[in-house]
């Protein structure tokens, strides 16, 4: 590490970097960067590997950084040649990495200079190495992109500050993008940006992966499906008071509910109480394969977050042919059309006055076959469409120019207020110090170049086994030192 | 031997022989360049001052005399364990693979692995110490499941030439192994 033969500090260029940004034929290299990715299961995942793969069908190149996860580090391939770099950052808090704003650097950089990249696109403001991952790539003149996934509060301390951190972490980020236009709204006012840098392009689901099939459906009984996290945010003390009344009224009524969580005691004691075991079924922790499974089993999709910037599941459920309740928060309102979903306030009563409505109009059949709901939901969203709206975003991005770092101390000290603002300045001049280091230690004309391997038309297409090269071969059994 | 030149994932010189003993038999040898005697000057020097900023402040002459032994016998395990000369990597058709690196201080390890064992020899990568690095290994096969692999040898391991020297004797080994 001490041998220091060239002495190749050299500044980052943020107008080189715009001018070969784009590649030939707008190519963009994309680094997606979040510490939630599989094998950790949620939407922030599914979202990233998505739309990855859309872009790659797209002919950009994409990679992915996360943190390890237990034994699963290095380097590994997704289909298509996805490649996800697994870094070893130590993770603090609900697999959120710890940040110190620089230990990340080192190898953040690494994965940036050795892929290439000109846009690096962060996601969910929970994660730290997001954010780290921002701050680094505006140290080195990339290019920013952020997804903000989800919606946070304005009033409780833990919100005040890390609603000051996002406006630190996205005052000069290139674009920004949320999932709704409520999400956006949120998030425009908590970090106190430009509306015309946020964009909103919503989630999608995979169609072909939720399909109805009214066959598994039980003739006497009508069942209830919750599929979330059994966690506060989703509103299982509403289910909690919810289950009981219903099923004092309704005989023939079943809960099936799918997920884990800290407050899945609560259900349990619901169901001890009323002596609801053969009727409240907790199905724990769901693959994400085997929950269509459990979709179509039922007949009410019912979702009772209390905050939600863009709910997936109730399009998943729409797309299965159930008939979907949900709490009017957040961005739900904008997700399905109203025919499609029964709104209710965030409160037992209104909510078991929905159920009701939608039981009754059930029994009399006045809605429309699960395959027709499958029909007109398969296509309000996909993930083509989102890809085609994110690269757009790109396009945008790659003309636009990267602050150097004294107007970006300037940005700083003028956005964040004079104590935050002047404590990041202090932190980015830090940072480009470091980067400087680095840059003398482990010059980039040093670092071998990664071999693209991922698209149709990369190395891993069509195996061909008398040209075999090096890289083909590169695949299996990654392990890390 | 060939005018490229290569260098290892640090930047620094080293040098790729490449022997071919038969059709179906190469020897790589990677070298590393020698100890630098400016290096092993700014270790003792860096040593050594700081001995006698301590001495400076005890007076206590032992400090003085137990810096000089850790040089010296800092140095000693340097050369007898971490500084490796010469990395090789004999390949013999249908036979077997042979590693062996020479130390510093003319120490050398072989060993031997058969070919019925490997399963392929890859070119993989990994996070190492702040960086991300190519390196070649062996994948060796699993006595239970032939398919399977049961664990990953890295070849070169303290020379750590870059992707273009490592192609090279990639490409090499493949066509020895495809032929048996």
């Amino acid at each position: 590490m001490d041998q220091l033969r060239k002495r190749a500090a050299r500044k980052p260029a943020p107008e080189a970097d715009t001018a070969a940004s784009s590649g030939p034929n707008g190519r963009h290299s994309i680094c997606m960067v979040s510490d939630f990715f599989y094998p950790n299961m949620g939407g922030v995942e599914s979202h990233i590997y998505q739309l990855s793969q859309c872009l790659i069908e797209k002919g950009h190149k994409v990679v992915i950084a996360t943190h390890a996860y237990g034994e699963r580090k290095g380097v590994r391939y997704l289909t298509n040649g996805l490649k996800v770099y697994y870094l070893p950052l130590q993770v603090m808090y609900n697999q959120s990495t710890a940040t110190t704003c620089f230990h990340s650097l080192p190898l953040l950089r690494c994965v940036f200079v050795r892929e290439g990249i000109t846009v690096v696109h962060a996601h969910s403001s929970f994660s730290a190495m997001a954010h780290d991952a921002l701050f680094h790539a505006k140290t080195m003149g990339l290019n920013t992109v952020f997804t903000d996934h989800s919606l946070f509060g304005f009033a409780d301390m833990s919100s005040v500050l890390t609603n000051k951190l996002l406006t630190v972490s996205l005052c000069d980020t290139n674009h920004i993008v949320c999932v709704s236009y409520t999400s956006k709204e949120n998030t425009v006012l908590r970090a106190t940006l430009n509306p015309e840098i946020v964009s909103v392009i919503p989630n999608a689901v995979d169609p072909t992966d939720f399909t109805p099939d009214p066959s598994q459906r039980q003739g006497d009984r009508i069942t209830i499906v919750v599929i979330s996290r059994l966690v506060y945010r989703k509103g299982i003390d509403l289910l909690g008071g919810i289950i009981p009344e219903l099923c004092l009224k309704h005989p023939d009524l079943h809960f099936l509910i799918g997920g884990e969580g800290p407050k899945r005691i609560v259900l349990e004691e619901v169901r001890e109480k009323y002596q609801l075991h053969d009727r409240v079924r907790l199905l724990g922790a769901l693959e994400h394969r085997d929950v269509r499974g459990v979709l179509v089993q039922g007949h009410i999709f019912l979702n009772t977050s209390l905050t939600e910037a863009f709910c997936m599941a109730i399009v998943e459920g729409a797309s299965c042919g159930l008939q979907v309740v949900s709490t009017r928060v957040g961005g739900i309102p904008e997700v399905l059309p109203e025919d499609l979903i029964s709104l209710c306030e965030p409160n037992v009563r209104s909510l078991c006055a929905g159920l009701e409505s939608v039981i009754a109009g059930l029994r009399s059949g006045a809605y429309p076959s699960p395959t027709a709901i499958h029909a007109r939901v398969r296509h309000l969203y996909t993930w083509r469409n989102v890809a085609e709206r994110t690269e757009k975003v790109y396009d945008r991005v790659a003309g636009e120019e990267v602050l150097p770092l004294d107007r970006r101390l300037l940005r700083l000290r003028e956005h964040c207020g004079p104590v935050a603002g002047s404590i990041f300045a202090f932190l980015a001049v830090v940072n480009f110090l470091f980067l400087l280091l680095l840059q003398w230690l482990f010059p980039d004309q040093v670092m071998d170049m990664a071999v693209d391997a991922s698209g149709p038309r990369g190395l891993w297409g069509p195996p061909k086994r008398d040209t075999m090269s090096a890289e083909e071969a590169a695949a299996p059994a990654t392990k890390a030192e | 031997m060939d005018g490229e030149r290569y260098t290892d994932v640090n930047g620094k010189a080293i040098a790729l022989d490449q022997r071919r003993h038969a059709s179906f038999c190469t020897e790589f040898t990677v070298s590393s360049p020698k100890v630098s005697i400016g290096k092993v000057m700014v270790y003792t020097c860096s040593v050594w001052l700081l001995a006698y900023a301590v001495f400076f402040l005890t007076d206590n002459t032992a400090v003085l005399s137990s810096a000089i032994i850790i040089t010296l016998i800092g140095m000693m395990l340097y050369i007898h364990l971490v500084k490796v000369d010469h990395e090789s990597l004999l390949v013999i058709g249908s036979l077997g693979v042979q590693l062996s690196s020479s130390y510093a201080s003319g120490r050398e390890s072989t060993s031997f692995i058969e070919m019925s064992k490997i399963k392929d020899i890859v070119i993989n990568e990994a996070v190492h110490m702040h960086q991300i690095i190519y390196y070649l290994c062996i994948l060796l096969r699993d006595p239970a499941d032939p398919s399977a692999v049961s664990s990953v040898v890295p070849l070169f391991q303290s020379s750590k030439p870059k992707l273009n020297c490592l192609v090279k004797v990639y490409k090499s080994c493949q066509e020895i192994i495809s032929k048996c």
